[in-house]
């Protein structure tokens, strides 16, 4: 077995074998859906006409599926390198890539199940989505959106040293992000400056694109350059994740 | 363990050469121009107080630290930057700690294998070499902390490396777990591999080693196989005899005898002339129930260690001197 698939494999055990992790994985995105469903209930995001739900599932799910992404490195990552395990790699032949890689492979699957989860629940009676007919798009932006955010959690889980820091640095993230690129209130309804704040958020980019895969707001250039958006930060964190990762906690 | 064996040119090339390395945190030197060589299938043992620069040094020979001066070369290469080439060689005890989350025994040392590129039944075959052949199913969280020494161990071996670096190796085993690690130890000797390892049991490292280095405060004080610095050091031995058979003042008068006290029911001579006291007390006691203590490399240990302690507190400022206290 190749060191990718050795280390995909115990990843995978580990995963399943965390059982509450998993449910609260699986049920906080869903969590938010079912709130703001109750707030937004029957009410309409002015000029667009789409209803907020479908504005929100959109946003509450590329959220989501980011900061499952960020924290489930960031804390592997950690972890490993508190317990030595990191330095074990380090000590063997595998290449980094075979990690990295395998934590990857694993935030797709958990991205995927996610996605069809959440989808599955926001069309639903009650919620009614009706997903758009380009909703396939949605495959390759969640993607590109979990390996961008993965690279971010390379950058948190290599400068934090205990899980503490680990979540206080991805929350500090995240949390102002989802608010700030309207995964969770439309950015119609934010000040023009905040708006252009935005821009600078890789989120946005994830929010646009697979609100306009998911639920047909926008066209094909949105998704077109949500993907360049993620491409770039991607880029950006991929180059930052290379320079700030350690094998030891002394190096 | 794999069928990976040693290349059969002992000698050709030592497997460890390390020569004037220096390696200082902040001003304080832990590695102070050590140099060192371990010979193909040698089973070295690098001893010392806790912070006497022991990990470092081994670090540095495996590549995990960079010198700040000197050179390390691991079979001719430099195991420094990250060195692939090198690694399968290689193989370094893990610690305690380093089990992959929530798998089985047989899981985590599959996982470790194949980090390595080893095969399954090397998995089997080291899980029954450190004695944890009947723990395949055990989740790594629920073993024993002999039994989690014996998977990091395990975790250096698996692939069949041609040099292990071990790091106390029997530190948290009873005194059997012990005694069948050792058995483990010269076994993957008789192979012919190098071992290069740190313990504070010195009755381990003179059962076991072939050479043995001292490092006291970064400094390595001596290196010589365990028999020949007992030699040396001229460590004195200690004959007892009971109580009663000859009398204090007229055995410190005896030739060859450096010191008499008396401990529980004898009377201790300390001598380094064993055989020609034995001469002198025959005559006058005959030798039924006299004992002799030889010296033991932990006296010669403990001599080294304490006077090179002393040089240094002698030499060094009051506020210098607990320094070696952070790195243990």
């Amino acid at each position: 077995m190749s060191a990718y698939s050795a280390l995909t494999a115990a990843g995978y055990r580990a995963q399943v074998r965390d059982k509450t992790t998993v449910f609260f994985t699986f049920a906080f995105p869903l969590i938010f859906l079912v709130v703001f469903g109750l707030i937004f209930r029957g009410r309409e995001v002015e000029q667009s006409g789409f209803s907020y739900l479908s504005y929100t599932a959109a946003g509450v799910l590329s959220w989501g599926v980011a900061n499952a992404a960020v924290f489930g490195i960031g804390f592997t990552l950690m972890q490993w390198r508190a317990d030595d395990i990191l330095r074990m790699i380090r000590m063997s032949p595998a290449p980094l890539s075979s990690v990295i890689g395998s934590r990857y492979v694993l935030a797709l699957g958990v991205g995927l199940v996610q996605s069809v989860l959440f989808v599955g629940v926001a069309m639903l009676p009650g919620f009614d989505l009706v997903p758009a007919s380009r909703w396939p798009l949605l495959i390759p932006v969640m993607v590109l959106g979990i390996t961008t955010f993965l690279l971010l959690g390379v950058i948190v889980g290599s400068i934090a040293d205990t899980p503490e820091s680990v979540a206080g640095i991805a929350n500090f993230l995240m949390l102002p992000m989802a608010f700030l690129s309207g995964s969770f209130f439309p950015l119609d309804a934010m000040p023009d400056w905040l708006q252009k704040v935005s821009l600078v958020m890789p989120l946005r980019y994830l929010n646009d694109a697979v609100s306009a895969a998911l639920t047909g707001r926008g066209d094909l250039s949105d998704i077109g350059v949500g993907c360049a958006g993620l491409v770039g930060f991607a880029v950006v964190f991929g180059v930052v994740a290379a320079r700030t990762f350690r094998w030891t906690k002394s190096s | 363990m794999s069928s990976t064996s040693p290349t059969p040119d002992h000698g050709a090339q030592p497997a460890v050469a390390v020569s004037d390395v220096t390696k200082s945190y902040g001003g304080r030197r832990a590695v102070d121009e050590v140099s060192l060589e371990v010979r193909r299938g040698e089973f070295f043992g690098l001893l010392g107080p806790n912070g006497a620069g022991k990990s470092t040094l081994v670090e540095i020979m495996e590549g995990l630290r960079k010198a700040d001066s000197g050179s390390v070369t691991v079979f001719g290469e430099s195991p420094w930057p990250r060195n692939t080439g090198l690694l399968p060689r290689m193989g370094v005890q893990t610690q305690s700690s380093a089990f992959f989350v929530r798998q089985t025994v047989h899981e985590h040392l599959r996982t470790v294998a194949a980090l390595f590129g080893a095969d399954r039944e090397a998995v089997d075959a080291t899980l029954d070499a450190v004695g944890l052949g009947g723990r395949h199913g055990v989740r790594v969280d629920d073993l024993s902390g002999g039994q989690r020494q014996r998977l990091a161990i395990a975790s250096a071996l698996v692939h069949g490396p041609e040099l292990i670096f071990l790091d106390e190796p029997t530190a948290s085993l009873d005194p059997e777990g012990r005694r069948d690690l050792w058995e483990v130890l010269r076994g993957l000797k008789a192979e012919g591999r190098t071992i290069v390892y740190t313990t504070h049991h010195l009755d381990e490292a003179e059962a076991l080693c072939d050479r043995v280095g001292i490092l006291v405060a970064g400094r390595l004080v001596v290196t010589d196989a365990p028999q020949n610095l007992i030699g040396t050091f001229g460590a004195t031995s200690r004959l007892l005899v009971p109580l009663g058979r000859i009398d204090e003042r007229k055995a410190a008068s005896l030739p060859g005898v450096d010191g008499v006290t008396v401990q529980g029911g004898h009377l201790v001579l300390e001598t380094r002339a064993t055989g020609q006291v034995l001469a002198a007390l025959d005559p006058l006691t005959g030798l039924d129930g006299v004992q002799t203590r030889t010296p033991s490399l932990e006296d010669v240990y403990l001599d080294i260690t304490a006077r090179q302690t002393q040089a240094q507190t002698q030499t060094q400022t009051p506020h210098t001197s607990n320094n070696q206290e952070q790195q243990a």
